[in-house]
């Protein structure tokens, strides 16, 4: 994940930026992650690492999905 | 596909991996072999939709390199998560009514990993008005079960995906309040509109609300639905819950449901779905009985799962 994408993740879950998938499980996560984030502000290291995990085990999605976000 | 108890008795016994749904009086006449299933009378085919208890949908899941099955409580269903292959599908199958149910619809949204590993499956149910037993089915145990979950672990060769996804007929309209409740809840009494709490059943009523309409919340870009079992005087109940923090809209009437999975199915860059398991109350309020819904065949279910339990979906998984 480069620099780019990490902090475009982080303007998403904080709803700076405004990013939808066409990965159903990735829209599910991003929404998890950004109430988790709304209840608990700081909590965005543990939702980053959950991101992490989902690309590492989501390579093919995460691929797709990691350059429409660094593109935005 | 649709075929006969002969027909599936001797895919069983070829050794072939399969998904299998039916009445129960079929379910339990097959023999142990490599297979899942769960009771349903009606069916997508490619003929449109049908209910009968004379035949089987069967589904070769030829795509997986391995293959195990297990089944779970209302106490241990999470540990699919743990249990599951690394690059793999959990096909999940369980019973309508049961407290597995209620504790996945509950708490799978919550689950670490859950979202890690592609789940997908379907509530196994009973011709409507009938008596008829509910039953889901460990082919290779030869166990079945009213009261647990059957699972099929499939292990993908390393240069494949599994991907689940849904198609969802129903959308809202943004200008209508938003509807929010304080607890993940299958019963509801109090919701707050638009921030002012009120007795949802007193508001459905108070404004006509077409309750054959789901609940719907964006989750991303992807809508999913809550669907109303019974609405009550001061009470309403769901088929799936609502969740603390979620906002939820009723979704805009559906003037025709074929037309409208038609265009969505249209859209979708979906290569080829394996099988699909379409709501009971798509059949039912959208008189799909005789109709056709281009490729995405399967049972008809008592409530779907894409990861989380949803409800008046069509939730499919194709392989890529």
């Amino acid at each position: 994940m480069t620099e780019k994408v990490r902090d475009n993740i982080k303007k998403i879950l904080l709803g700076q930026l405004e990013y939808r998938s066409s990965n159903l499980a990735l829209n599910m996560l991003i929404t998890k992650l950004k109430r988790k984030i709304q209840s608990d502000p700081g909590s965005m290291d543990q939702c980053m690492k959950e991101i992490a995990e989902f690309s590492e085990k989501s390579p093919i999605i995460a691929k797709v999905d990691f350059a429409n976000i660094a593109a935005l | 596909m649709l075929i006969s108890l002969e027909e599936t008795v001797k895919l069983i016994k070829s050794g072939s991996i399969l998904h299998i749904a039916g009445d129960n009086s079929l379910l339990e006449k097959l023999p142990k072999g490599n297979w899942i299933g769960g009771t349903t009378p009606y069916f997508i085919t490619d003929e449109g939709g049908v209910m009968t208890k004379d035949k089987l949908f069967v589904t070769e899941l030829d795509f997986a390199e391995e293959m195990r099955t297990a089944s779970y409580g209302k106490y241990n269903v999470f540990q699919i998560v743990e249990e599951c292959f690394e690059n793999g599908l959990t096909l999940l199958i369980m019973p309508y009514g049961s407290k597995v149910v209620e504790k996945y619809a509950k708490e799978s949204p919550e689950v670490e990993e859950l979202l890690m590993h592609p789940t997908v499956g379907w509530i196994a149910g009973a011709e409507l008005g009938t008596d008829d037993e509910i039953r889901v089915y460990d082919g290779v145990s030869g166990e079945s079960y009213n009261d647990r979950a059957v699972v099929m672990y499939l292990r993908l060769p390393d240069n494949k995906t599994a991907l689940v996804n849904m198609i969802n007929i129903f959308q809202d309209d943004k200008t209508d309040p938003v509807i929010t409740f304080s607890d993940n809840e299958l019963s509801v009494t109090k919701c707050r509109v638009n921030g002012q709490e009120v007795n949802f059943a007193e508001y459905i009523k108070r404004k006509k609300i077409d309750t054959r309409m789901p609940l719907v919340a964006d989750y991303n870009g992807s809508y999913i639905n809550t669907s109303i079992k019974t609405a009550g005087e001061d009470t309403i109940d769901l088929y799936a819950p609502v969740f603390k923090g979620v906002e939820y809209r009723f979704a805009r009437p559906v003037d025709d449901y074929v037309t409208e999975f038609a265009e969505r199915i249209g859209s979708l860059r979906a290569d080829a779905p394996v099988v699909s398991f379409n709501c009971i109350l798509n059949y039912l309020y959208g008189g799909l009985e005789g109709r056709k819904i281009d490729t995405y065949c399967g049972p008809v279910s008592f409530g779907e799962v894409a990861y989380q339990l949803i409800n008046q979906t069509l939730v499919y998984f194709e392989i890529s």
